[in-house]
């Protein structure tokens, strides 16, 4: 119940951030999600900045210049939508950090199963991706090809889009054994 | 190749949220009643195979490399819905999980995404196929990129018109249709001859071992 009313505390205040467009309140709005964020308020700040570094550099460099030659150039633009930003994945990181989202996602048993089943098909998978990039890289002594890449990444979704099909059949043979489709 | 959050304005995301809980409402139910006891445990494998495939690396002429989405091939073996699915799921597990992607823009994403990209990816490559199989799998590649890219680029350019100041002073996005429109597309339509010639080789690949048949 409580991770279910901090996903809804979390939505509302996402769509709150996006309808305000005052410097001083949305600085107001990040101070207080860092005040919420406790001691962890300066990871949280530094993996957000990090997160929207690339993109938000690029918009803010390009209105720079594009604005600056047209001469609508405003610096409170800047600020606005760049705290923007960070304020809403501050507040994405806060939620990670704070909530289970398994446990917000209980009101449907479906999606929680579906949640937990993809999420951790996701990191196996992910696990073994990491290990056939190490694999590729650890045989190889020379550049490789253009050609030679693209078979590689080629067999290696293949193999994920088989290992996928298999799985599917020996999980709905799992949850069948255990009674989960007999509700 | 997705929009982060705090680009887009209300006006464009509410409607689009809305706009796709009907779709996926609609997509589970075709799904459910297709596969039935088989639908919560193949949406979920396919969901990890769409985000592990979007962590592979499509390689591009000149060394560089481009993340691929698969979203082509989904859509070509499995259907646009649960294509569509799929991606909002990964969308939503990039979002909530990883704290990566943004919640705003989820609706419009997915629905770039998941939706038009692979709505164009099957029906071009259902309409060439008779012509050339091997030219329809690479245009259904490239297209599932671009006609992504091309409703990204647009609902990134109606920003500044749709939420601005009394002054004029854009609210989110701040570049128009003139600059997003060649920004989004020229990189996107080299990105998707690399997804055209992964698409064509991954489904050779699976013709090869049975897990496509040619109707």
């Amino acid at each position: 119940m409580r991770a279910r009313i901090a996903l809804l505390t979390y939505l509302a205040a996402i769509v709150l951030a996006t309808t305000i467009h005052e410097i001083g309140l949305l600085g107001v709005g990040l101070g207080l999600v860092l005040a919420l964020a406790g001691r962890d308020w300066l990871r949280i700040l530094r993996r957000a900045c990090i997160a929207i570094l690339l993109f938000n550099v690029v918009v803010t460099l390009s209105y720079g210049v594009i604005a600056g030659l047209q001469g609508t150039f405003s610096l409170e633009f800047v600020v606005l939508v760049n705290l923007r930003v960070l304020l809403l994945t501050c507040l994405t990181f806060l939620f990670v950090t704070r909530v289970n989202p398994f446990e917000a996602l209980a009101f449907s048993r479906s999606l929680t199963y579906l949640f937990t089943l993809a999420y951790s098909q996701s990191m196996a998978f992910k696990q073994a991706l990491e290990n056939f990039r190490l694999a590729f890289k650890s045989r190889r002594i020379e550049q490789v090809g253009l050609r030679d890449r693209y078979r590689h990444s080629a067999r290696m979704s293949v193999h994920f889009l088989d290992k996928s099909l298999h799985q599917a059949t020996e999980i709905t043979q799992v949850m069948r054994s255990r009674g989960f489709f007999d509700d | 190749m997705h929009i982060p959050d705090g680009f887009i304005s209300p006006q464009v995301y509410l409607p689009a949220y809305g706009a796709a809980a009907g779709l996926w409402a609609y997509a589970a139910r075709r799904l459910r009643a297709t596969l039935r006891e088989e639908t919560i445990p193949r949406l979920a494998v396919l969901t990890a195979f769409c985000f592990v495939v979007m962590m592979i690396m499509v390689p591009l002429p000149g060394g560089t490399s481009a993340h691929a989405t698969g979203i082509a091939l989904l859509a070509i073996v499995f259907g646009v819905w649960t294509a569509f699915l799929s991606v909002s799921l990964v969308l939503l597990l990039q979002a909530l999980l990883f704290g990566a992607g943004g919640v705003t823009a989820l609706a419009v994403n997915a629905l770039a995404m998941g939706l038009v990209g692979s709505a164009a990816a099957r029906y071009t490559y259902r309409l060439l196929r008779r012509i050339h199989e091997g030219f329809g799998l690479v245009a259904a590649g490239w297209l599932s990129v671009n006609a992504s890219a091309l409703l990204m680029a647009l609902v990134l350019g109606m920003q500044p018109v749709i939420a601005h100041a009394e002054d004029g002073q854009p609210l989110f996005f701040p570049f128009g249709l003139s600059i997003t429109l060649p920004a989004v597309m020229i990189p996107h339509s080299l990105i998707g001859i690399g997804e055209g010639v992964l698409t064509l080789l991954m489904f050779r690949l699976l013709s090869q071992r049975g897990w496509v048949t040619r109707s």
